[in-house]
Formats: C-alpha cells, structure tokens, sequence
C-alpha cells in the first residue's frame, strides 16, 4: 500500500510541473508585457524599465538560474505567491476568500449529492415507467437550459420580484442570508446532469448478474437498490464526489460573480479581467494540487470499497 | 425434394454492419428522429445565414441591425419577440444568433476531434514513452477547472497575431474552447484502442506485416468512430453553452448578436422589465440542447454494440 | 458499512449547516442601527486600490483618502467660481517676483493622527519636512508613483534626485535626507519651493492634489509595503477597517484640530441651507461606511432602503426617479429625496489618430465622421438625455468655454453634408476608403452597445468601420504604443483650469502622454508653451479660446458630450453641495439623525 502511495506521489510531480509550465507559458510568453499598464499614464520609458526591475519582468525566460521560469517554480513551491497587483499579499486574498466560496459551495455540493442520489435512487426502482421517463426528460431538460438563464431568472423572480431573498452581496448581510438563493440555484441547476448520471449508474448496476439473480430469488426491489445496487454503485458515484471536491474551493466563478459573493471565484474573474496574472497563477496551481491530491485519495478509497480492484 | 431445391432455400442470413443496425434501431425512436430534425433545422438556418450573408441577400436575419421600431417595445404582432435598446428586432437577433452559436460549436469540436483523436489512437498504440507524455498532457489540463483553463485561454489568445493572422473576438474563443475540450475524446480513443490493440484482427495485421500508419487509420479509428460521433454529438451541446458564458464574460462576439451576448444585455435589462430579449435567447439554447441531447442519447444507445439484437 | 455511510452523509449535512451558521455570525460588519452615532454612509462602485496619498490616482481610492490625509491648500467647499484657499497652509503662499520661488508657511499645532509607529502612539506635530518627504516620495523611482509626471521637469533639483534614486537596491534605500535645492524649509514651519520655470498651477494642481499630502515618515518606515492599507495623515477621518473589496469604515480622528465650517458662500448657498452650520467645528460625523457594490442595481436597492445616503441614477432606473421635465417623480418626492444637478467638467469624444496613414491627413474624412453622429440621439439614449453636446474640448464649467462655440466646429449631426465630403475623402485618398479601425475601451453591455451606435451611424454616411472591444489594459496598451486608429476616451478636469484640456494637443506629450490623438502643430505648440507660464488673466483665456479654435479646425477628434450629473440623496444628509474637484468633502456633511430614524415609518406609510 505505502509504494503505492509513494508512486502515485511522485507521479503527480510531472502533473504540477505540467501546470506551473502552462501557467508560465500561458501568462509570461503569451499573455504579454503588463508593465505598459502597471506603469500608468504618461509613464516614461524609465518608470517603465523600473517596474520590469520590480516585477523581474527583465530577466531571461529560461535559460538561467535567475530566469523568470525558475522563480516562477521556486515560488509556487514555496508557496510564496507575494503580493496581487494592487501591492495585497496574495495569501490575504485567498484567506478572505476561501470562507464565501466554501459557504456557497460545500451546502450545495451537498444538496446536490443528497437529493440526486436519493432521487436516483426513487427513479430507479419505477424504472420502466412513465416516472422514469418523465424524470429523465426533465433531467435532460434542466441540463438543457444554459447556466446563465438559470441565474439571471432566480435572481429576477426570487429576488428582485419577489423580495424573498437579497438581490445581491452586502456586507451587512450575514453569511447565511446572501449565500442562500445562489445555493438554491446551484442545486437547481445542477440537478439534471446528476440525477442523470446516478441514475445510469443505478441502471447499470440493476442490468448485473447478481440483480437478476437477487430478483429470481424474491427479493423486493427496495430490498435490492439498498442492500446490493447503493453498495456497488459506490465506486462511480464516489469517484465523481471526490472528484468534485477540489473544485469547491475555487467557488463557483458564475454565482458569485452575478451575486457579489466575494470569494475565490469572483476574485478569479477579475483577476482575469485585470490581468494579474501573479494572482491568476497562484489560484491556478492551488486548484491543480488540490485535484492531484484529490485523486489519489479516490484511488485509495477505491482500494478500500472495492477490494477487487488491485492497485497496480 | 431435390438438393438443388434445399441448396437454394438454405441461405446465409445478410450480415449486418454496426452502422446498419444501429440506423435501424435509431429510425425505429420516432421521439428520437423528431429531435434529429429540429438539429437540422438549426443548421440550416446557420447555413442559410452563412450563404444569404456571402450573396448579400437581404432578408430576415441579415438585417438584424436595421431599427424596426421604438427602444425596447414588448412582443407585438408586428415585432414577435420585441425590440432591443436600439429598436432592432429580437426575433432577426435571435435567428442570426444560431449562425454564431453553430459556428463556434462545429469549430470548436472540429479542433478538439483533431487533436483528441489522433493524440489517443497514438498515445494508445504505440504505449510507451509516446504514451507517457500525452498522459501528462492531458492530465495536467485536466486539473486546471474547466471554466478557469477556457477564461484563460480566451483572455490570453485574444488579439494576439499569430503566423500573421489576426486572432479576433470569435476566433479566440473557440480556439479556446477546442484547444482545451480534447480531453475527453483523447481519453476515449485511448482506451478503446488499447482495448483494441489485443484483438486477433489487430494482431493478424501486424503478422502481415501491415504498416503502422495503416493499421490506425484503417482499422482502428473506424471501429471506434461511433465514439467519436457520439461524444461529438454530446459535446456539442456544452460547446454552445460555453459560448454563452464566455460571451456573458465579454470574451465573445461583440459586433454581431450572439445567444450570450443577448443574455448579457438582459442582465440589465431585466430590472426594466424587459424580458424578451432574454427569453429569446434562452429558448433557441433550449430546444437545439434539449434536441441535441435526446438524439445523443439514443445514438449512444442505438450503436451500443452490447444492446444489439440478434 | 452503507447504513453507516448513510448516518454518516446526515450528520455531516446537519453539521456543515450548524458551522455555516455559527460562521455567519462571525462575520461582523459594522452593524446597521446604531445608536447616537452619526455616521455617513456611501457606496463604492469599485474596489479602491490603496489609502496612500503619494500614490493614489483613481477617484474612488482619492475620495477615501481625502479624509483622512489633508493637503496645503483646499478648493472653497462654497464658493463659486472656484477658489483656492489654505488648509494647511498658513496663508497664500508669497511669491517671488520671478515666480521661480514659493514661500509658505505652515499652520502651527497641527499633529499627525496617534498611531503606534510614532514613540509613545502619540502623533506628532506637523513639519514642513514632511512636505519635502513626501515630494520627494514621489520622485522616488522605486517607489513607482503614477503621479510623478506632475513634477516631471518643475522643481530645481528633483529629476537629478529621481535619477540618483534609479541606482538604488529598492525604495527602502533611498536617502531622502539628501538635498534637493527646490525644496527647502527656512524653518520649522516654512516650506521654500524653488521651481526651474514659472508653474501657475503649482498651488492649483499639484499643493492642493492629494499627491502632495503628507504622510508621516514614520509610518512610511514602519510599515513598507502595507502602508496602503496604514496611512497616517492630518485628517479629520482615520482609518479603522478596510475589508479589501467589501467596505471601509473611518471614525472621527480624536485629536483632529478642529476646523470651523465656512461662513461665506456662493450666490444662493444661504438659501439652500449651506450655511446654517457657519462657525461650528468639523467634523460632524462620527463614522464613514462605504460599501463596495460593483453592480448599480443592488446600490440603488439600499439607496431607496435608506441605507445608503445618496446615490447617483442608474440608466435604467432613470424613469423611475425622474419625469420627462427632468424634476423628481412623485415617487422620489414621498421619500423626500432631494435632486442636485451639476455640470461636470468633462468631454468625451471618438478620437483620431493623427498619425494614421488614412485618417491623419484626410481632413474632410475626419470631418465627415463628425458630422455623422447624432449626438442627441446618443445622449437620449445613453444619458437619458442629461448630458450636453460637447462643440469644443473646453467644458461648461471652466471660464474659458465660449459661449458661442456650437457655431464653430463640426459637432453638428449633418449626415447629408458628411457624406458630401466623403466624396472628397475619397478622391484624398486616392479610391474607396478601407475598412477603419475603433477601438472601444471595454466589452460589457454598455461599450458594446455604444459601438454599435456608432457604428451604426458612420455606416450610414458610407464610411465602414471594424469595432474592436478590448478590455482595458489592452485599449491603453493600444493607445500608448500609437496603433489604434480612432479611439472612444474622454477626460474629466481635476482643476478649474482648462490648460489640461489643451495639453491633450500639446504635441510633446504624444502617447505615451496624454496627447493620444499625437495631434501635431507648431503654431498650437507655441501658444501652449506661452500659457503655460502664464497667470490666470482675461489675455490668457483668450489665448484659450484661440487654441481651441485652432484644434477645432484641424478636427482631431469628433467630440461626442459634456456630462451633467444627477445625484440624489436623502434629506437627512446635510451640506451637500457638488464640488467638482475637491475630495476631502465629508468633514462638510451632517446627519438630521431626526429625520433618518423616521425614513423607516415614512417607508411603511408608503407601501
């Protein structure tokens, strides 16, 4: 177990070299001198040469001990991030941030992950019948409808119509208040493609041997779905919940955004906006570790659930 | 009976191609058919557009820009689905729109396919070394957020020049979105070419001595193009739906109407009461989805090879 | 094992609801009902980028730091037209008869606020040293202050301490102990500028600028790089909370000196209630909110709820506050929100570049696009028809507009005479104009929009134009290195002058600089250098007015509007008169703490 671990370990240092090279390349060869714009109006050519010194922006690419590409490697390992273009420590801005991303992401991962398995659950045991159906139409349709029109449309009636929920972020507001109506839509709108998804799951575990036989034996349907289908199930659905989990952190850049919420994925955007690029790596190769993290952990409770399953 | 009669009575039943079955399996889903045609009807409008746009025909969507009535007039028998702030139509915006969305969606999945595919039948081949690096290609994009990785992408190749050409607003973005949705393709073929790569049919063509580059393009990547026509099929949909957020984010079409940018006006919009815009723009997405993904499904399900009927 | 996964997901939900709760309650902000506090509060429409003076450049970061840094001179809250009077300074500042030298004398007994960089927290008094700190702050090239280009070439001395201070490791090694001969102080308390030319603005832009506002040297040291969020000035406001991108909140500095609220006005100000508070000692409030909300509907939200003080209008809520003769609706008028409408001294034009190889030499092109817009049309549409059409660069506001300007120019919408000289533009240019290029400055709704506006006008007349939005570091990447090739861009006034507004032709300031047009005349040129150096006098704005005509002439820009302000607030907020250039206005404003606890029944009563 332990070399496999070790493994697999090392195997996710070429994935993180993998993402801070993109990031690198992305943002430094790519993306552009960003020094014109740091350096204001009417700058001179001399501020602006000051600024490239400040910013290392004048040291070779590669090739060097002191290039850019280096320094780039030695921070993000340290996870020394330094400071935002407004002069901010990075770190400060990801510390404020992470607490609303979290609050808007974890409820509604979890009102997700609930109430689709639990429906898939229900879906299953009529499947066949006109329910199914009509569950999985309106699966497909819920899927259909583009993310946007699901926000701007709960955002207009629930909000702004109707008053039952603030319309957007303030900090008077506590937590609980401006993250619920984006997390009912979240869940509203993520609903569809997981429900789906269980729901095939479910399906094809019910098409198995052992179902058939556990149905020749007399055993009730209900009996079936919780004792032997949930059990086996467990390897896809799991594999699809931990894998979600690394991206909880980054918030969910389109809620937050259209409501305020000032977490990491806001802060995302507009680092993108801005091009401050210093922010744009950092959050990047944290979501990239996460989810190399994240996948070791699956693989290992793989092993756990499934004991079939070598890890080789 | 004479043995000529029983000769000529006894035949061989006609063999069937998964291609064959799997259309007759699909013809035989009429809900499945109906959707079939609303995406046809989704790509000719696009097509149309694109030739009434080179013949300079001026009818209906062509003429977006020109003001048919007051700023912002609710839905009337004279203006179906109302105007927008310039008194332009909604109805001629939402019908252009399909030609940008369809555009960005077939480009998108043309260069994601033709990065996807032949990476995976390589990297699944010939295994080894070649193998290692494709993995970590695609690993590495993989653990970057998706929305994040296409943001980036768009922000970053917009405006550029490359090999002297001029990388505009549209262009950008489904470079974008193709550049980074080959993943999944990628990983597919990969798969089922290893798979395949066991099989007698493969391993009789190397005994014979069949060239490498053969063996791919002429035996494998057909046994595995219904993949690639299904996960075309599905990706599709997510490709327009990308559009749609990208264009809300600013990185779209700016000039002409597209679906996103119209949602985007209706942000604001909306606390006016103007609705219409919006609706419009969410039904077309609508139904092309909806229709895109039901016959999706019933493709997947029609050339599964282990649902067939004998 | 399952059972156990199922137990397991419930109590996982039942605590992660508990911690989400338990966390809300956490997160303090300052709270709403408060008790006998007077307290102001505002909305952000955008992050403010930091609190130090020396390098504040955006409106919003100026606004909040006004309070609580002062500078040497102040514009009269009251007065109109616009007059300069001391704050720190003692008096006018006495000049040589050269207008090379600059005398001036500090108030005594002014003291930095407390703050624990200083020996024993206590703030200490103010010096004219900290004035020469914080000039040469400015100069100092590491420290990268974006407000170096207004001393650039002005004090004797300073740019051989700039280029001194480019061999330095970093800006903590700067020796700012080291002599710069235009900025001496004869004494404690006098401050001695020398300057290398006559600079008639000095006091006007750079003394009365938040740029020039001291800041304790031992705040600068303490803190280094987090002095953005630690500044220690004079003010009247400090700081007590800056939640990056949620709020900031000031409190009443307690040992602010006191500085008694004017008791002379302008025409009208005793009328309208601005000088019922003549003589009493400012501040008035006791705390200052202002809350970051980057969307203008949720601010108008909080506005209407009464929790915000005043509010400026949102396009789209326009109809709702106000009626077709441009006076309050019935709706505002039962809240008792008040209107003040004011000219902003701003233009805002389709630019040109003069350097292009179509547009630069093609007069009647240039010409013809500038009678192709419509600009009433523009302004119903995206001002609410509140804005005035700008014929010439110079606005409303300063002395210098002509009042006659809308004969002289090409801002007229004339679409039949535009594409008259069209034809000229044509045979110019030797065959049918290409495709040009504009570039708008952003890519959201409104940007869009207002290109296709244009769009869609110079189309009429025949010309045809390819719009490209950019997000703004790209547009000013664009605009810096020349290659655009017509440009949406417009500038705002910071004083009361308009030679900023003509500097934008002055052709030793092309792009990088402000002249992004990199509009080139010797004559205009000459005239610009002559007034540089001259007072305010009746000779100059002619010399004004002259200019202007010259650059009218050449038609280097299509001006589009002048903007006109509608702000609204509740009638509880006292004292507030529209400044256009001053800051440091909340030390001005009182609360009727009365009638903002009744807003909350008259609220009621109307619904």
């Amino acid at each position: 177990m332990t070399s496999y671990i070790i493994r697999r370990l090392l195997y996710t240092i070429p994935i993180v070299f993998g993402v801070l090279l993109l990031t690198f390349v992305l943002f430094t060869l790519v993306g552009g001198d960003i020094s014109i714009e740091i350096a204001g109006k009417g700058a001179t050519q001399e501020t602006i040469e000051e600024i490239r010194e400040e910013y290392g922006l004048n040291k070779p690419l590669f090739l060097a001990w002191d290039s850019q590409f280096i320094n780039h490697f030695k921070s993000a390992l340290t996870f020394d991030f330094g400071r935002a273009r407004d002069r901010e420590p990075i770190i400060g801005k990801i510390k404020r941030g992470v607490g609303p991303s979290l609050a808007l992401t974890v409820p509604m991962f979890f009102g997700i992950v609930i109430i689709s398995v639990s429906l898939a659950l229900v879906v299953a045991s009529v499947r066949g019948s006109i329910w199914d159906i009509l569950a999985v139409f309106i699966c497909v349709a819920g899927m259909s409808i583009p993310y946007l029109s699901f926000i701007l449309f709960g955002q207009y009636f629930l909000a702004y119509k109707w008053g039952l929920f603030p319309v957007f972020f303030s900090p008077d507001l506590t937590m609980a208040q401006y993250v619920a109506l984006p997390v009912l839509i979240g869940i509203a709108a993520g609903l569809g493609g997981n429900l789906r998804f269980y729901r095939t799951v479910m399906l094809d575990e019910m098409r198995s041997d052992y179902v058939r036989t556990a149905f020749a034996k007399g055993l009730d349907t209900k009996r079936v779905l919780f004792k032997h289908v949930l059990k086996n199930a467990m390897v896809p659905i799991i594999t699809r919940v931990v894998l979600a989990i690394p991206f909880l952190f980054l918030g969910s850049l389109l809620l937050e955004r259209f409501f305020g919420i000032p977490g990491l994925g806001y802060l995302m955007i507009e680092a993108i906006s801005s091009r401050d690029y210093f922010v744009i790596n950092a959050m990047t190769y944290i979501s990239a570790i996460l989810f190399v993290v994240f996948n070791l952990i699956t693989d290992i409770c793989y092993s756990l659930v499934d004991p079939r399953i070598s890890l080789e | 009976m004479s043995d000529s009669e029983n000769i000529t009575r006894t035949h061989l039943p006609k063999g069937r191609s998964l291609w064959r079955d799997g259309l007759r399996r699909l013809r035989k889903r009429k809900f499945a058919m109906v959707c079939f045609v609303v995406v046809l009807i989704y790509f000719s409008l696009a097509a149309f557009i694109y030739l009434a746009e080179f013949f300079d025909w001026r009818i209906g969507p062509t003429l977006w820009a020109e003001q048919v009535g007051p700023s912002y007039a609710p839905p009337s028998s004279v203006n179906y689905l109302g105007t927008d702030i310039f008194g332009q139509s909604v109805c001629r915006k939402t019908l252009y729109g399909t030609k940008i969305s369809i555009t960005v969606a077939l480009c998108a999945s043309f260069i994601s396919i033709a990065i996807g595919v032949p990476l995976g039948a390589i990297a699944g081949y010939f295994r080894g070394v070649v193998d290692e690096i494709i993995v970590w290609i695609y690993s590495t994009l993989s653990s970057i957020p998706y929305i994040l990785l296409i943001l980036a992408f768009a922000v970053v190749l917009r405006d550029k020049t490359i090999f002297g050409y001029k990388i505009t607003g549209i262009t950008a973005v489904y470079l974008a979105i193709g550049l980074t949705s080959w993943v999944g393709i990628c990983r597919l073929i990969r798969g089922e070419v290893i798979k395949h790569k066991g099989r007698e049919y493969i391993l009789a063509a190397i005994s014979y001595g069949c060239s490498e580059r053969r063996i791919i393009f002429k035996h494998l990547i057909p046994n595995v193009f219904h993949l690639i026509i299904i996960d075309f099929s599905l990706r599709f949909v997510a490709f327009i739906h990308a559009e749609v957020i990208l264009s809300f984010l600013g990185l779209g079409e700016a000039d002409r109407p597209s679906w996103g940018a119209m949602i985007n006006d209706a942000r604001i919009e909306l606390s006016r009461g103007v609705w219409w815009q919006m609706a419009a723009a969410t039904a077309a997405i609508f139904f092309i989805s909806l229709a895109l993904n039901i016959f999706g499904d019933a493709l997947r399900d029609s050339l599964d090879p282990k649902l067939r009927i004998q | 094992m399952f059972i156990m996964k199922r137990k397991g997901k419930k109590l996982l939900v039942i605590a992660l609801i508990a911690i989400t709760f338990t966390l809300s309650g956490c997160n303090s902000s300052p709270s709403e009902e408060d008790s006998d506090e007077m307290v102001l509060r505002h909305v952000l429409f955008t992050k403010i980028k930091g609190l130090d003076p020396g390098n504040v450049r955006d409106v919003y970061s100026n606004t909040v730091t006004s309070q609580i840094c002062e500078t040497l001179y102040q514009y009269h809250f009251l007065k109109r037209p616009y007059e300069i009077v001391p704050l720190l300074a003692e008096g006018m500042p006495q000049i040589s008869d050269d207008f090379l030298t600059y005398t001036i004398k500090i108030k005594k007994g002014v003291r930095f606020q407390d703050d624990k960089c200083f020996p024993g927290g206590r703030g200490r008094e103010l010096k004219a040293e900290d004035f020469i700190f914080a000039i040469k702050r400015t100069a100092n090239i590491k420290y990268l202050s974006q407000n170096w280009s207004m001393f650039d070439g002005k004090i004797a001395g300073l740019d051989e301490f700039r280029r001194i201070t480019k061999g330095c490791e970093s800006e903590e090694d700067v020796d700012y102990s080291r002599e710069v001969e235009g900025l001496t102080a004869s004494d404690e308390h006098t401050l001695v500028i020398k300057l290398k030319k006559p600079w008639p603005q000095l006091v006007g832009t750079a003394l009365a600028d938040i740029a020039t506002a001291p800041i304790a040297k031992e705040a600068v040291y303490s803190y280094g790089r987090d002095i953005v969020s630690h500044p220690v000035g004079t003010g009247p406001f400090i700081l007590k909370e800056w939640r990056r991108g949620s709020y900031v909140e000031l409190i009443r500095n307690p040992n602010f000196r006191g500085e008694p609220y004017p008791s002379e006005g302008g025409p009208g100000d005793a009328k309208a209630g601005y000088l019922d508070d003549a003589g009493r000692i400012m501040p008035f409030a006791d705390r200052i909110v202002w809350t970051v909300i980057e969307e203008y509907q949720p601010a108008w939200l909080l506005f209407l709820q009464g929790k915000v003080d005043n509010s400026p209008i949102p396009k789209d809520n326009y109809n709702e506050a106000i009626t077709e003769t441009r006076e309050l609706t019935p709706a505002m008028k039962q809240r008792n929100i008040r209107l003040e409408k004011f000219s902003d001294p701003s233009t805002f034009w389709l630019g040109f570049n003069m350097q292009d190889s179509v547009l630069g030499k093609n007069k009647p092109l240039r010409r013809a696009i500038s009678y192709a817009i419509d600009r009433e049309e523009f302004i119903e549409i995206f001002f609410n028809g509140r804005h005035l059409v700008a014929h010439g660069i110079i606005p409303p506001l300063m002395d210098s507009y002509d009042p006659n300007i809308k004969e002289k120019g090409y801002a007229r919408y004339d679409p039949e005479k535009g594409r008259e000289l069209l034809k000229e533009a044509e045979k110019i240019n030797g065959g049918q104009l290409p495709v040009l290029k504009m570039a708008v400055p952003g890519t959201d709704s409104f940007y869009r929009q207002f290109g296709q506006f244009l769009k869609r006008h110079l189309t009429a007349i025949g010309v045809n134009v390819d719009v490209e939005y950019m997000d703004w570091p790209t547009y000013m990447e664009k605009v810096n290195t020349r290659s655009v090739q017509m440009f949406c861009s417009g500038v705002r006034a910071s004083i009361p002058d308009a030679e900023d507004f003509l500097g934008m032709f002055y052709s030793k300031y092309w792009a990088p600089g402000s002249n992004r047009f990199n509009y080139l005349n010797p004559e205009f040129d000459k005239l610009y250098e002559k007034i540089e150096v001259m007072f305010d006098s009746p000779e100059r704005r002619e010399l004004y007015r002259k200019m202007e005509l010259i650059v009218l002439e050449d038609c280097p820009a299509a001006f589009l509007n002048h903007r006109v302000v509608f702000a609204l607030h509740h009638d509880w907020y006292k004292n507030y008169k529209p400044h256009a250039f001053a800051y440091g206005m909340s030390k001005y404003r009182r609360i009727d703490m009365k009638k903002r606890a009744e807003y909350k029944d008259l609220l009621k009563k109307i619904k």
